[in-house]
């Protein structure tokens, strides 16, 4: 193992949400597929040998994903009310104004709409902006509201696939859904042909 | 808070896994092998991004894996100084806050990073802040509870990382007397410490819990400026 580059580049919270989102979903339709061929192959009653690959999940990395997903998410972020078009248009517009690489990137993550957050963020704002601070922060919150109409229309389409989790809308309905759905749980079927089998050595005992 | 890493390393798929697409295999086995692991003077792991370049598999004497060799770009926590992050209080004690954000809980804020005047309430097990300042008494436990504003276990605050610190201990060889704990004990604690550490401020206007600020107007930074 080797480190080539410790900070080749930065990332803003929305992409690491994003990105963590498709793995979840990823990981989420392979353990329904794997269920469903399972549940399939016993349907058939044809016990064929497992000739799927069946892939091992990686619990650090579950429990990371889940983890960060909750923070990201969570209602104190602004990442709940961003899209990619905003975000793509609020560092268009950032770039007018003269900042730091660093100053961009925690504008973007905590989209700051009030005066006293972006003095958090950036250094000597009244100096180097004075009265530009108002529009900047109208450039956040543009970006922000827009996204309103995008965000209905992200869940609509998330609900619109084959899929319907609708974790995009509510988080909390999706978090208690996740924990009782363990995917390396295995799931014992009592209503297939065996079912019953314990009973039936109970009458013989007798 | 989030940095992209590249990383060369040599990655073993097992045969069993020949079956998925090799990219597919490669990043499982990458993910298994670093995904919520510290790497020093690196940060915190997330996942893999994605694979920059993958060499040709090639397979060794004595097992049947196929070795590649890999360059990755990975996903790592690892805030910048003087970052402005938003966390949740985990606990207080004598020496300061506890800051977790749900995957990462070494975060602390010693007491010399708390805002002037400051005190911990050993009753309510939180530190509170006196901003007004005409109810700072000598002894600030004696101000009046309604200027107190206490910063409670669950709250989110905005912090300021000040710095962060990895150390990279041994394991070291399993110590004889494992049943005497009287005097181990503290010995362990100090051995077990974090692989990495950040420290945060909240000594600044608009940092703190994020109510203390929402509706904050520019007139009172006037003021404090």
């Amino acid at each position: 193992m080797e480190v080539v580059d410790r900070r080749s580049a930065l990332l803003s919270n929305y992409e690491v949400l994003t990105l963590l989102r498709e793995l979840e979903s990823d990981h989420l339709a392979k353990a329904r597929t794997a269920l469903r061929i399972k549940k399939e192959e016993e349907a058939s009653g044809s016990p064929v040998k497992h000739h799927v690959v069946q892939e091992e999940v990686c619990e650090n990395l579950r429990t990371i994903e889940v983890e960060a997903i909750q923070y990201l998410a969570a209602e104190h972020q602004p990442t709940g009310a961003q899209s990619d078009d905003g975000i793509v248009q609020l560092t268009k517009k950032l770039s007018a104004y003269d900042l730091a690489k660093a100053e961009k990137l925690q504008i973007v993550n905590l989209a700051p709409t009030e005066p006293v957050e972006l003095y958090v963020i950036v250094e000597e704002l009244e100096d180097r902006f004075g009265d530009r601070i108002d529009d900047m922060l109208q450039t956040v919150r543009s970006s922000l509201t827009k996204t309103v109409d995008a965000e209905v229309k992200t869940s609509a389409e998330a609900s619109a696939e084959p899929a319907p989790q609708t974790y995009y809308a509510n988080e909390d309905a999706y978090m208690d859904d996740h924990w009782e759905h363990d995917a390396n749980e295995i799931v014992f079927d009592d209503t297939g042909e065996g079912a019953g089998i314990e009973g039936d050595l109970d009458v013989d005992d007798d | 808070m989030f940095v992209l890493s590249i990383i060369k390393d040599t990655v073993a798929v097992h045969p069993s896994h020949f079956g998925l697409p090799p990219q597919q295999a490669i990043t499982n086995e990458l993910n298994k092998k670093y995904a919520n692991r510290v790497l020093h003077d690196v940060g915190l792991c997330v996942c893999v991004f994605d694979l920059a370049e993958v060499g040709e598999g090639k397979v060794r004497y004595g097992d049947g894996f196929l070795w590649y060799k890999v360059v990755l770009r990975m996903v790592v926590f690892r805030p910048f100084a003087s970052e402005v992050i938003l966390a949740k209080v985990k606990s207080s004690d004598e020496d300061g806050i506890r800051l977790t954000l749900g995957f990462f809980d070494d975060i602390y804020i010693p007491r010399i990073f708390l805002p002037e005047p400051s005190a911990f309430d050993p009753n309510e097990r939180a530190y509170f802040w006196v901003a007004d300042p005409d109810s700072i008494t000598p002894d600030l436990l004696d101000t009046p509870l309604t200027s107190r504003m206490y910063i409670d276990a669950g709250e989110v605050v905005r912090v300021r990382v000040e710095a962060d610190e990895f150390y990279d201990d041994e394991p070291g060889p399993p110590k004889a007397q494992e049943g005497v704990m009287v005097n181990g004990q503290s010995k362990e604690r100090e051995g077990r410490r974090a692989p990495y550490t950040i420290t945060c401020s909240i000594a600044e206007q608009g940092l703190g819990p994020v109510p203390w600020w929402k509706n904050a107007g520019m007139e009172a930074m006037d003021e404090e400026g």
